[in-house]
This record gives structure tokens, C-alpha cells and sequence, in this order.
């Protein structure tokens, strides 16, 4: 009898281990195919306000949005599983390219009309969501880095308009623990706003690499007396805290430490980024814009709720909102109509360095180089090696990386 | 005769039925995942082709031959040294400590074996970046911050590959030590007392006792474990990658273990059947290093 008893437990858990693999094909009930499941990867308070205001405008639609801290690699094991994966994902823009080559996207062309979006967006924004000539992201709001400083140090008339202006002040104020200018120099995400500056790229939308473009050369080469100036250490945590804590006069941030460093107390001022003498051309950061990408299952099985949640999200409340709580700039036009979005200088000063920016790329390459370019800024930056050597070897690199990725 | 091999027959049927369950869990938690990234190894399943991907054979296996270049040697060197550095420091000093833990008629010896243990408590994860932050950051950490009280010009401790590897050692000794420490002093205290009487008697000094009693007493019960550390230590990639070479924090350190080695060089593509491939090939050598080991006890007994 006992043996029986185990031999009867062994095999319900050997069928419970392996029931999860099989699949079933069903079709969807009313029910379900008015819930809409949101993958995002955002704070709380973004994501309160977006579900706030969804189930404000779509009360017949159930919107479920769920925090996942890897959203990038989730989707990667079950984009192609309608049981599994969601309907939507609020996330950055540059991830497009390779879920796109994946296949798991879906046109925002095919759900909305493309000119009501070319009349409603800010163009830069639709321009940064398009991959492969085709628009994969309903965008919400962008973001790009500032030109931030402490007004307890640098006086508004003091604040540098040229790179060379930069510098001179750079060399007179940094002394005895203080510097006059920090930034996370060695990363690629803000090196890029000064290669940009002297007319090169790291990867250009069409997917060329630039690493060894004279402009690129010129432009590190610049940068390089103006590392000399700064800390050692190139990572977030100590730029921001030497710029918080008031050990340095100004940097290169984004949004997110506007809130932090006014809730510290400081007055800290935003102004228009320093040109850069030799092109005449400012530094260019780039732009990261979020948004809400579509599932291609959910957009053939659940179209209806899918077109009333993007409808929803193209209402300049919610852009409005959202605004608001992140600390970004609006995407949609009408936005910037409203006094509260125009009396906020940080949203206002990102709507006009919108103006020079370059979105970051999209394409599934980008992966590989934003390894290779910090690799490449370490070595000059950091280890101090040959700029050119450096460029070069990184061009190789990146070029076979990129080979080996197909 | 026949009886009974047939009675052997069905008892060897009986228990592998038996232990099928768990054998079956153990297949699918360890060995499916090595066979399928065999599987995938074989495919060019990468972001172009994520879900239509199709066998190709071996070509990833060429390409992937490709990543054990001259900078692949020179990282498997130093992965070598790494570990018998950190093998060696971290056997003596867990050593030591344990010795004085078992020291007779020390007091608060259970709160000394809580503070001992702490630093497995914590997440590998909190520590590293608490000893990179705090302790190596050329701005804010504590030892240049001593350094400047000293009188002394700040150093950029995580700059420069010698430094690195010594900061990145320290850092592996702390995560390592509760676990030697705590086999030892187990292994300890499994030794025969009366043994040490005798020796006494015999007039051994420590030294003697420790080289003739302890080490050949306890050295069954530790080998597993020191087999064990090695292999943690040969694979590790925590330490280094987050200390020197974290995306967006990287400190200008060239030291590269054949893990972040390969990291850097294949998993970045997304091309997971090259990558798979890299993985194969370095699984293929952890077993060779693993069998070299091995051997080595059975040929001194």
C-alpha cells in the first residue's frame, strides 16, 4: 500500500513538473481582450499618474501596468508568447531596433492614422521612434542631458557660452577638493554630446560606425585637457554627489538631477549648452525618448482596446502629467501650449536643447557600442593612451563585434 | 541462479524508478540547460533570426575559436593567478583565524564566529559596490580620505591594473573567508584531542603538532571545499566586472578573467549562438581544469 502511495505521489509530481510545457491554442474571451497589460520600468509616481490617467480616459478598459526592473531581457525570452508577454511596454526608445528585428513589434502606423501623429509630435521624437523607416513607439516624453550649475558659485553672467569659456573657468576654480566643472566623462552616453559637437558620431542611424572619423578624433582630443580637470572617478554616483554636495560648480545631468539637487536646497540654474569654438556647433547630447511600444500579438488580437489606450495616451493631459511627475518634456505639441508646462524652466530648456540633439540610435547595435566607445573613452581618458591608436583599434572592434552579431 | 539475477535486475529497476523524480529534477535543472545551450551553439539563432533560427553546424564553433585570441591567453593567465593567489591567501588566513577561534578558554568566541560570518550575510552584490564606493573611490572613500589626513596626495586605487587586482583580491577574500573560516573550524574541532596529548607528552612543539597532527587531520574534511573555492574563484566574474569594468563605471583597470574576458568579446553581440558557443568552449575547459585537480589527490594517496 505505501508503495503504491509513493509510487502515486512520484508520478503526480512528475506530471506536475512537466505540465507547464505544453501549449495550448484559445482563442480570447471578451474579457480578456479588454485588458491591457503595460510592462514598464519607471517609478512609482510616473506609473501611478500613467494608470491614473488611463483609467480616467479608457474606464472601459482594464489597464494593468506591471514593474519589471529587466524589462529588456524579459522580453527577449517571451516576446513571441501571447500568455506570457505583455500587450504593451512603456520604455526608451532604443531598444526599437531589436525587438523590431525580432519581429514581436507592431507599427504604431497600423493602429493610428501616420498624419494625425506627424501633426500632434514634436518631429524630433517620431523621428527617434522610427526604425527601418518604419514608427515602432507612441512617443510620451523625452529627455536630454543639461547644462546644470550651482548659483551659489557660478553667477548667471558668469555661465560659460563657449567650450573655451568653459575651460578658462574650469582652470581657475579647480582647486583644494573643488572643481569647476564634472561630468561623467568616460561613459558614451555623455562623450557623445561633445563628439557630436565637432560633427562625428558613434553610430549614425544607418548603422556606420564613426569611432575613427577625424571629427571623432578632434572631438576627444579636444575633450582630453578638459578631463585633466576632473575626477579620477567617471561614474554616476560620484559626478552627481561632487555636483550636489557642492564640490562642484556645474556639470552635465539629466532631468533626474534637477529634483534631487533642489530638494537639497540648492539654487541651481539650467542654461543652453557651451559651443564649441573650433565647429561652432554646441554639444550635442543625446535624446532618450519614452514611450509606449506595441506587441504585435496584442495589436492583431486585442486591436480595439490597443487603439483606445494609444488614443488615450496622445491626449495632451496625459503628456501633461507625466511631464510633470518625471521631470521630462512633453512629446506631444499641444503640451506646450499649457502654462504649467511652459513655466517649468528645466521642460522648457529640454524642449529647446531638443533642438540640437541627436536621438540616440535605435538599431540593435548599439549594444555593442556602448561597450566598445567606454572602452575606447577608458583608454584615453583614464589609462592614458594614443587617441588615434585608440580610435582605430576601437573602429575594428565595434566593426567586427557588429559582424559577429549576424 | 537465474533467480536471483533476476531478483538483482529488478532491485536495480526498483531504485531507479525510485530515485527517478529527483533525477529527472536534477536532469532538468542542470543538464537540460547544458544540453540546450549545446543545441543553441549550433544554431544561429541571434537577433536576426530570434525565433526562425536554423541549425548551421559548427561555424560558431570557428568563430568563436576566434575570441581565444592572444588577449584571451593573456586573461586565462591571469585567471590562473587569481585564483591561486586568492586560493592561497584565503586558505592561510582562514587558517589562522580558525585556529584562534578554537584557542582554549577564549571568551565571546560565538560572538567572534557572528562577526566572522557577517559578510555572507550580505548580498555579493551590496558588498562589492559598498568596497568600491566606500573604501577604493578616489573622492569619497575611506582610504584616501585617511590618505589625505595623512599628508599624502590622493591615489586612484582601482586605476591602474596592479592596485586593481590587490583591491579586487581584498574583496574576494572578505566575500570568500566565512565559508573557509567555518569549514575549518569545523574540521577542527573534529580532531582528536587525545592526539595532541600524546604528541605533548612527546614533547611536539606547535609547529610539529600543527605539520604532523592538524593539517593531515583535517585536509579530508577541507579538500571538497577548497575544490569548490577554486571553481568559485576560477568563474568569477562578480568581483572584477563590478569593481573595474561596470557599464558606465568602468576605472581604467585592464584585468580581465576569461569570464568578463569572453563577456566583453561575445555576449554583448546578442548573438546567442555564438555566444552559446564561447560558453561550451570555456565549459569544455573548466571540465579538463576540474579533472586536472581531481587527479591530483589520488596520485599523492
Amino acid at each position: 500500500m505505501k508503495r503504491i502511495i509513493a509510487l502515486l505521489v512520484s508520478v503526480t509530481m512528475l506530471a506536475t513538473l512537466l505540465c507547464g510545457c505544453g501549449t495550448q491554442a484559445q482563442s480570447l474571451t471578451e474579457e480578456e481582450k479588454n485588458t491591457i497589460v503595460i510592462w514598464h520600468d519607471k517609478e512609482e509616481a510616473v506609473s501611478e499618474a500613467l494608470l491614473g490617467e488611463l483609467q480616467k480616459l479608457v474606464p472601459d478598459v482594464t489597464v494593468q501596468l506591471e514593474y519589471k526592473s529587466n524589462l529588456t531581457e524579459a522580453l527577449k525570452m517571451v516576446g513571441n508568447d501571447p500568455k506570457a508577454a505583455p500587450d504593451m511596454y512603456f520604455f526608451a526608445h532604443d531598444k526599437i531596433g531589436v525587438y523590431a528585428e525580432m519581429g514581436i513589434l507592431s507599427p504604431i502606423t497600423d493602429l493610428i492614422d501616420r498624419q494625425t501623429l506627424d501633426d500632434a509630435y514634436v518631429p524630433m521624437t517620431l523621428e527617434a521612434a522610427t526604425y527601418d523607416g518604419k514608427l515602432y513607439q507612441l512617443p510620451v516624453y523625452f529627455e536630454t542631458l543639461l547644462f546644470m550649475y550651482n548659483r551659489l558659485y557660478m553667477a548667471d553672467e558668469n555661465v560659460p557660452e563657449t567650450t573655451e569659456q568653459l575651460y578658462a573657468y574650469m582652470e581657475e576654480k579647480t582647486r583644494g577638493g573643488h572643481y569647476g566643472f564634472v561630468e561623467q566623462h568616460s561613459t558614451a552616453y555623455y562623450s557623445a554630446g561633445w563628439i557630436h559637437g565637432f560633427g562625428g558620431y558613434i553610430m549614425d542611424g544607418n548603422g556606420n560606425v564613426g569611432l575613427n572619423m577625424p571629427e571623432t578624433i578632434a572631438a576627444l582630443e579636444y575633450h582630453k585637457k578638459f578631463v585633466e580637470l576632473m575626477p579620477g572617478e567617471s561614474e554616476y554616483a560620484t559626478v552627481n554627489t561632487l555636483f550636489q554636495e557642492g564640490k562642484a560648480h556645474a556639470t552635465i545631468g539629466g532631468p533626474w538631477l534637477v529634483s534631487a539637487s533642489r530638494a537639497a536646497g540648492m539654487d541651481l540654474g539650467i542654461a543652453a549648452m557651451p559651443i564649441v569654438d573650433e565647429s561652432q556647433i554646441p554639444i550635442s547630447p543625446y535624446m532618450g525618448v519614452q514611450g509606449v511600444q506595441v506587441l504585435k500579438h496584442a495589436a492583431e488580437n486585442k486591436t480595439e482596446a490597443v487603439k483606445k489606450v494609444l488614443n488615450a495616451l496622445m491626449q495632451p493631459d496625459v503628456g501633461i502629467t507625466l511631464a510633470k511627475v518625471s521631470g521630462c518634456a512633453p512629446a506631444v505639441e499641444a503640451c506646450y501650449e499649457s502654462e504649467e508646462v511652459t513655466a517649468d524652466d528645466v521642460v522648457m530648456a529640454m524642449r529647446e536643447t531638443a533642438e540640437n540633439t541627436i536621438p540616440m540610435p535605435n538599431r540593435p547595435e548599439m549594444d555593442i557600442m556602448w561597450t566598445v566607445a567606454a572602452d575606447m573613452l577608458v583608454n584615453i581618458n583614464m589609462s592614458g593612451q594614443d587617441v588615434v591608436t585608440s580610435c582605430e583599434a576601437a573602429q575594428k572592434n565595434a566593426e567586427e563585434l557588429i559582424r559577429k552579431m549576424q | 541462479m537465474k533467480k536471483s539475477d533476476k531478483k538483482k535486475k529488478n532491485g536495480i529497476l526498483v531504485s531507479y524508478l525510485w530515485s527517478a523524480p529527483s533525477l529527472i529534477l536534477i536532469s532538468l535543472i542542470v543538464i537540460f540547460p547544458i544540453l540546450y545551450t549545446g543545441y543553441i551553439s549550433l544554431t544561429n539563432m541571434n537577433v536576426y533570426h530570434w525565433f526562425n533560427y536554423d541549425l548551421i553546424g559548427l561555424q560558431n564553433y570557428k568563430e568563436a575559436l576566434l575570441v581565444f585570441d592572444s588577449g584571451f591567453l593573456s586573461a586565462l593567465m591571469l585567471t590562473i593567478i587569481w585564483t591561486a593567489v586568492n586560493m592561497i591567501v584565503q586558505l592561510v588566513i582562514a587558517y589562522v583565524l580558525a585556529s584562534l577561534l578554537n584557542t582554549k578558554g577564549l571568551k565571546l568566541r560565538n560572538g567572534y564566529r557572528t562577526l566572522l560570518i557577517f559578510p555572507w550575510a550580505m548580498p555579493g552584490y551590496v558588498s562589492i559596490l559598498l568596497w568600491k564606493t566606500g573604501m577604493f573611490n578616489s573622492q569619497f572613500g575611506l582610504l584616501n580620505q585617511w590618505m589625505e589626513r595623512l599628508g599624502f596626495s590622493p591615489v586612484k586605487w582601482l586605476a591602474d591594473d596592479l592596485s586593481a587586482f590587490i583591491c579586487c583580491t581584498i574583496v574576494n577574500l572578505w566575500l570568500a573567508l566565512p565559508f573557509m573560516i567555518t569549514i575549518i573550524d569545523g574540521a577542527l574541532q573534529s580532531v582528536d584531542q587525545s592526539f595532541y596529548e600524546s604528541a605533548l607528552l612527546d614533547g611536539a612543539g606547535w609547529l610539529k603538532r600543527t605539520w604532523y597532527i592538524t593539517i593531515p587531520s583535517i585536509k579530508p574534511i577541507i579538500a571538497p571545499s577548497v575544490v569548490i573555492t577554486i571553481f568559485t574563484t576560477f568563474k568569477q566574474f562578480d568581483v572584477i566586472y563590478l569593481m573595474t569594468q561596470q557599464a558606465g563605471a568602468k576605472t581604467g583597470a585592464h584585468i580581465h578573467t576569461i569570464l568578463t574576458y569572453a563577456y566583453e568579446n561575445a555576449f554583448i553581440t546578442n548573438n546567442y549562438g555564438y555566444s552559446s558557443a564561447v560558453s561550451m568552449i570555456i565549459f569544455v575547459l573548466l571540465i579538463i581544469f576540474s579533472y586536472a585537480i581531481n587527479i591530483k589527490p589520488k596520485e599523492e594517496s
